[in-house]
């Protein structure tokens, strides 16, 4: 078995844990959707890694169909997108920035270059849902930059939710430089960088229920996202 | 070689029958219980042939294959009574679980059909182990559809999402069941604490009006 991973992956399933736990606890506490959502991205994050972990440690290889774990990692950008778009709310109503365009011509040349390697579908879907992850959170990143310009009556908690749109990045970041460095793979030594790029990310599920504490800090009872959801009544609307 | 479609039509006619002699919310729940056992029916041909596509061993084809399967076929139905019928949140939810339940129950059948009824011991383990571990998986996508989104958009994202949430708890119960001793133990015992818990939370996860 080899132990360098090993011992990654127990260090990420012990942040992931932690981030789980963490939220799970913050979300009966304030009832806050978003905590939920963080709850539900480092639990299926997780999962995914004790599926692989026990999968070494009974069979002492990798899975030969890496289909159960890429769902749950998949599963776990999905609920980071619905996160950053629960917590940027309504979007303002100004043009998108034309920089975004760049965005897809980095996942989609990444995509192409990870081809070479194989698992088609895999890589087509985490480009999919990375374009997408990076994209929101940049956007609500300019969004927040753009309204302390404007200086605006939000400019505190639009500080706030940085915090969480950078460490998202970070984590998007650190996938990359992962998956890019595991396509030269060095062995199971600790030369090989995709040990510390993959700790990198197992430091940001650490991050994350502080940088959403702070994000949801100053937002008040009702914020721009549950606006939406509620009607003139008070009520929370049922099916749009 | 089992006959599985044979024990299929004995188990379901029964329930057949019942759904034209019962009314309103009871033959709504038989029809889910039936309709997850035959998903399980073709989950078993799906998974088979996948297998066989990628030239997966019986033990490969368990662990890393069916989970998905499974789900996704646990999930066809409940979608269908959406988009149908469109029905109220609540019922939404019970179908998730009822059609969970049936399909645990054809599970068991099957299980019986080729390991024999001797060790009531590891039999109760199993049957207990699998049908909380299939109510997990139901209970996961119900609590998503009850609690966690209004708007369209957001439900179908956060539906795909619950669903690999649950392949993934399912793939790591199939990982350890498949084992003997200790692993097997907890694999079983995973779910039955989750059902417990959840149980235990339910009444906490309904006064918390998720905002």
């Amino acid at each position: 078995m080899p132990v360098i991973e090993s011992t990654d992956n127990i260090i990420q399933l012990f942040t992931t844990g932690f981030c789980a736990g963490l939220s799970a606890y913050r979300a009966f506490k304030t009832g806050r959707h978003a905590w939920v959502l963080l709850f539900f991205a480092a639990f299926v994050y997780f999962l995914a890694d004790i599926y692989w972990q026990l999968y070494l440690v009974f069979y002492g290889e990798t899975p030969h169909y890496s289909y159960i774990p890429d769902a749950g990692w998949y599963a776990c950008y999905l609920f980071l997108i619905l996160l950053v778009n629960d917590i940027r709310g309504r979007r303002d109503k100004t043009p998108y920035n034309r920089f975004l365009l760049l965005i897809p011509v980095f996942t989609v040349g990444m995509c192409v270059f990870y081809l070479q390697f194989g698992d088609f579908i895999g890589n087509i879907l985490a480009a999919v849902l990375m374009s997408i992850l990076i994209r929101v959170t940049v956007d609500a990143l300019i969004q927040c930059k753009r309204r302390e310009l404007l200086k605006n009556d939000a400019l505190h908690t639009d500080r706030n939710r940085n915090g969480l749109y950078i460490s998202v990045l970070v984590f998007c970041f650190a996938e990359y430089a992962a998956w890019t460095t595991s396509c030269f793979w060095m062995g199971d030594t600790f030369a090989n960088p995709y040990f510390y790029f993959d700790t990198v990310l197992s430091f940001t599920f650490l991050i994350f229920p502080y940088a959403l504490k702070s994000a949801l800090k100053e937002q008040g009872k009702v914020t721009d996202g549950y606006e939406d959801r509620n009607t003139p009544d008070g009520k929370v609307a049922q099916n749009d | 070689m089992t006959n599985i479609e044979n024990i299929f039509i004995c188990i379901a006619a029964p329930l057949i029958i019942a759904t034209i002699v019962s009314k309103g919310r009871g033959r709504r729940m038989l029809i889910f219980m039936i309709a997850g056992m035959t998903s399980c029916l073709l989950s078993s041909y799906i998974s088979t042939f996948i297998a066989a596509v990628q030239g997966a061993d019986l033990i490969i084809a368990s662990i890393e294959i069916s989970p998905l399967v499974e789900e996704i076929l646990k999930l066809c139905p409940v979608l269908f009574f959406i988009l149908v019928f469109e029905p109220d949140k609540p019922t939404a939810a019970d179908a998730c679980e009822m059609i969970a339940i049936g399909f645990a129950t054809f599970e068991n059948v099957c299980f019986l059909m080729i390991n024999g009824a001797d060790d009531i011991l590891s039999l109760a383990i199993r049957g207990f182990g699998t049908g909380a571990m299939h109510v997990v998986c139901g209970s996961i996508i119900a609590f998503g559809l009850l609690h966690l989104w209004d708007r369209l958009w957001l439900r179908a994202a956060g539906t795909v999402a619950l669903l690999c949430v649950a392949v993934t708890y399912h793939g790591v119960f199939n990982v350890l069941v498949s084992q003997t001793g200790a692993p097997m133990i907890i694999g079983f015992m995973i779910p039955l604490v989750t059902t417990a818990a959840i149980i235990f939370l339910r009444g906490r996860i309904k006064s918390m009006g998720i905002s």
